[in-house]
């Protein structure tokens, strides 16, 4: 039915404080949240105060430093710190974007950190991601083609054709903008989210594939594809700067096309 | 309450398989299409009726019960009431899909087709009362 209030275990309570050492200048507060699936206590808010001017510019670097200086229980995911593996994605100061591409100096006051909204937990940071990995491999993101491969080497696209592609390949599957949207968060068991649905558009507009017809069959559907509400969280959250929203209007726009 | 208990799984159907659930409904074009084309028929419609209804301000029920026996304005009536309802039994779907979910959802959008429907009928004989029946009235 229909929920109007968190579940018990989700309200957030306050937690520890960690001050920066004497002598630091320049301090900012992180307010991170914490929670482990090791004791029965509800989630909490720690507060580190960072001096700045020892670490890197990025929200990335202030994390690195908390764990390796400050406090190692603190879990989260990175790996590349150049925005390309999509690992540290979370919400930041209210918005979902890659840590390590969040300039600390962006932003004013203390800085609160939360996990990617509305997944299950993990711990802390790390927000389980599997619906949204299985959702992706639901759409068939490979090339599905019927005619054999030219012998002599890969298939061919026009210019036009491979420009096509452009402001989708650039995903990197954070799922910032999945997690971001409203519609998501509430029919996340059968609306597939915008990042795979710009995955699935993808394939949809590859000259190269020859399964369009099948790939718009598979959406066409209330909830997987027409829940997208065209609230635009998800392009104005998209780090990377894609439009997932205007790809989900194409396969619409397909759809409709196709009927008429 | 250290040493943790092996979590009882409700549900140990594998990601994919729930990712795929009951695959598609083959449905969903048409109520997108219809949205668009209801909300653009509302709008000539409506604002005919609101030109219309400045112009009758103040008019007493014989007059108005002339205007709706003609027939353009009576079909422009109907046209109306129709395209209100169905608009309007289009969008509470989508609410009904946003915020209803679990055993409450199938009910529930039977429930909105059900009580648009009747209203939209009870208008659209309102008017054909207006333009067919005779009013008993005292000249
Ligand atoms: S579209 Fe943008 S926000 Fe969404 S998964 Fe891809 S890179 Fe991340
Ligand atoms: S445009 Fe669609 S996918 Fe993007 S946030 Fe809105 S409802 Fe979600
Ligand atoms: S660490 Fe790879 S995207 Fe941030």
């Amino acid at each position: 039915m229909v929920e109007l209030r968190l579940p018990r275990n989700s309200t957030v309570g306050k937690g520890q404080f960690f001050p920066a050492p004497a002598g630091a200048k320049t301090v900012r507060t992180f307010k991170i949240y914490r929670w482990t699936p090791d004791d029965d206590k509800n989630p909490v808010m720690d507060a580190y105060e960072v001096d700045l001017d020892a670490i890197g510019p990025m929200v990335l670097d202030a994390l690195i430093h908390i764990k390796n200086d400050i406090d190692p229980t603190l879990t989260f995911r990175r790996s590349c710190r150049e925005g390309i593996c999509g690992s540290c994605a979370m919400n930041i100061d209210g918005e979902n974007t890659l840590a390590c591409l969040k300039p600390i100096k962006s932003m004013e006051g203390d800085i609160m950190i939360n996990p990617l909204p509305h997944m299950p937990i993990v711990k802390d940071l790390v927000s389980n991601l599997d619906g949204a990995y299985a959702q992706l491999r639901a759409i068939d993101p490979w090339i599905q083609a019927d005619s054999p491969p030219p012998p002599d080497g890969e298939r061919r696209q026009s210019i036009e054709e491979r420009a096509k592609l452009d402001g989708m390949w650039e995903c990197i599957l954070c799922f910032c903008c999945t997690t971001s949207c409203p519609s998501y968060w509430w029919n996340g068991d059968r609306y597939l989210g915008p990042a795979v649905l710009l995955a699935a558009y993808r394939w949809i507009a590859d000259s190269r594939d020859e399964h369009t017809g099948d790939r718009l069959d598979s959406l066409e559907d209330t909830f997987k594809l027409y829940a997208c509400r065209t609230i635009m969280n998800c392009t104005q959250t998209c780090p990377k700067g894609l439009n997932p929203a205007k790809a989900i209007g194409r396969i619409k726009e397909l759809q409709v096309e196709r009927k008429l | 309450m250290n040493a943790p208990v092996s979590p009882r799984h409700d549900v140990m159907r594998s990601q994919l398989g729930r990712a795929r659930g009951l695959g598609s409904g083959h449905s969903g074009t048409g109520h997108w299409i219809a949205e668009r084309v209801s909300a653009a028929t509302l709008l000539p419609l409506s604002g005919w009726f609101v030109v219309q209804m400045f112009r009758l301000g103040g008019a007493d029920y014989e007059d108005v019960a002339k205007w709706g026996g003609k027939p353009l304005n009576a079909t422009m009536l109907s046209a109306l009431v129709i395209s209100s309802f169905y608009h309007a039994e289009v969008g509470l779907q989508v609410i009904v899909d946003d915020y209803v979910h679990g055993k409450a959802h199938v009910p529930a959008k039977f429930g909105v087709r059900f009580v648009t429907g009747l209203l939209g009928l009870l208008g659209v004989v309102a008017v054909l009362k207006l333009a067919l029946g005779r009013p008993a009235s005292k000249a």
